[in-house]
């Protein structure tokens, strides 16, 4: 952004009571900016990595086979009514030090990054589950017949008839997901992950602009939110079967 | 043999049914029983902290209805506006609706806490606001833009056949809503009231951050105090069955009601 634009953003927001003064030092502006990129790169890597757990964990919930369902039953149940932030506590207060006290604090790989986007793809893959197996439980029990007429074998009904339709009929319940999972990585601030939140509240901390901090941080995860909507809206047309949905 | 079993998703079960809750039931007990047995020091030390701990959840209780409370007079309002005929009152609500439902509720709770003013002066008295109640309001306001979309939805469920049945009976569109339209959003809202609830009561856990003595806050203070390796994993271990033991009977009745009232 070039300079001056950003002086005469800085005025006018002073004219009107805010103080944007931190975009005028270069390593406020960078750190803030970096907060900016970790969350997106936090929220592209835990949407990935649930959309697979979601997956794996609604195949073993409709598998029919009760030793496979029924502790992923177990499992979700647990993801889905206990609170996020005391799972990321779980994991980084209690998973790593016990990993710390195995193999020694210096040669622990995980951070507390790493430990965020694991909660955050089981959390929500736990509820990507829920909504793939309402899906699957949805495809028609013709659509499934055939296949099976045809000599489909179990998995390969599942990879390439239930799972496909599966997804779409789920599309909305997981985009909507998948939008809270953009606005849950702010709880990454609370184990001190540098993403969009902890960077402001270095900043406003530093100089007192809490409402101005405030202002930026929902407009970007308005637009972060936004995007994914978008982009699921997208995908859910481009994905429409005739025939199939609304 | 195999392809049947893959076609009957929802086997025909004919063992007496037992209720989910009541293996869940078990399973907490049995699992915090072996706990015992293998950190019975640290059980010992646990054991000590539970009032700090009761009155930790006190206040996440105590929060989650006070925030749900505020939220759903909130909402029964905004989602009424909502439905306005008129642009300039709608437009605004379905405003506070987007805008409450697409921010963090953490950035919220942060606004609440550091924006809102620490007191308020009615007059020459000074009502002091302390963070607690902040947290609550950072919690109601975006529950309350959840429920006022529950309300919309509901009220949009019912078909319009009922609208002009009571127009033709000479209701007004007030009379109409009050009495033909929301007894019957009553238990179409139900469920979804409920979720909202439980995710309010996980949402309550967020007010530590800003310094409420809750129960996370308080098993963060008593694993530093103990500073002690099995009694982290232990404490940490009761809060997640705690919180799973008051959340989950919720989703459980939800769940019932959403299967009952299905074909309605």
């Amino acid at each position: 952004m070039p300079e001056s634009l950003l002086t005469e953003f800085i005025g006018a927001a002073k004219s009107v009571g805010l103080n944007y003064g931190f975009l005028a030092s270069v390593s406020e502006r960078t750190s803030w900016l970096r907060g900016v990129v970790v969350t997106i790169e936090l929220s592209v890597l835990s949407i990935l990595c649930s959309l697979i757990v979601g997956t794996v964990i609604a195949s073993l919930l409709t598998s029919g086979r009760p030793w496979l369902a029924r502790p992923a039953r177990a499992f979700v149940e647990v993801l889905r009514n206990t609170p996020t932030l005391v799972q990321i506590y779980c994991a980084f207060f209690v998973c790593h030090m016990l990993v710390n006290q195995s193999v020694g604090a210096q040669n622990n790989p995980m951070s507390a990054y790493a430990w965020v986007v694991i909660v955050f793809s089981i959390h929500f893959g736990a509820y990507h589950a829920e909504a793939l197996r309402a899906g699957i439980e949805a495809v028609p029990k013709a659509m499934r017949e055939s296949a099976i007429s045809l000599g489909f074998s179990r998995r390969e009904l599942l990879v390439f008839v239930e799972l496909p339709l599966a997804f779409r009929f789920a599309l909305p319940s997981l985009v909507n997901n998948l939008a809270d999972l953009v606005k849950a990585t702010s709880l990454g601030s609370a184990i001190a992950v540098g993403e969009l939140t902890y960077a402001s509240l270095m900043i406003w901390i530093e100089r007192d602009n809490v409402l101005e901090m405030m202002i930026l941080i929902l407009l970007v995860y308005g637009a972060l939110t936004l995007s994914v909507s978008r982009l699921g809206f997208l995908l859910e047309k481009r994905l429409r079967m005739p025939g199939y949905g609304h | 043999m195999d392809t049947e079993q893959a076609m009957t998703l929802k086997t025909p079960w004919n063992a007496p049914s037992i209720p989910p809750i009541v293996y869940w039931a078990l399973g907490v007990v049995l699992a915090w029983t072996a706990l015992a047995h293998f950190y019975r020091e640290s059980m010992m030390i646990l054991w000590q902290w539970v009032p700090h701990l009761a009155s930790g959840l006190r206040m996440n209780v105590l929060f989650s209805v006070l925030a749900i409370a505020i939220g759903t007079l909130l909402g029964a309002v905004v989602g009424a506006l909502e439905l306005s005929r008129s642009r300039r009152i709608s437009l605004p609500a379905q405003w506070y609706v987007q805008f409450f439902r697409n921010a963090p509720i953490l950035v919220l709770i942060f606004f609440a806490t550091y924006v809102f003013p620490f007191e308020i002066r009615i007059g020459t008295m000074y009502l002091s606001f302390p963070d607690w109640i902040k947290a609550t309001l950072g919690l109601a306001l975006p529950a309350g833009a959840h429920i006022a979309e529950i309300f919309r939805g509901a009220i949009l469920s019912i078909t319009s056949a009922q609208w002009e049945a009571a127009a033709s009976l000479g209701f007004s569109r007030s009379q109409t809503l009050r009495w033909v339209i929301l007894p019957q959003c009553v238990k179409r809202v139900l469920p979804p009231w409920m979720n909202l609830y439980a995710m309010i009561t996980m949402s309550t856990t967020l007010a530590s951050l800003v310094g409420v003595r809750e129960l996370l806050e308080s098993a963060k203070n008593a694993s530093n105090t103990v500073n002690r390796t099995d009694f982290t994993v232990l404490i940490y271990l009761a809060v997640l069955t705690l919180f799973f033991l008051y959340c989950y009977p919720i989703t459980r009745f939800t769940a019932r009601l959403e299967r009952k009232y299905v074909f309605h």
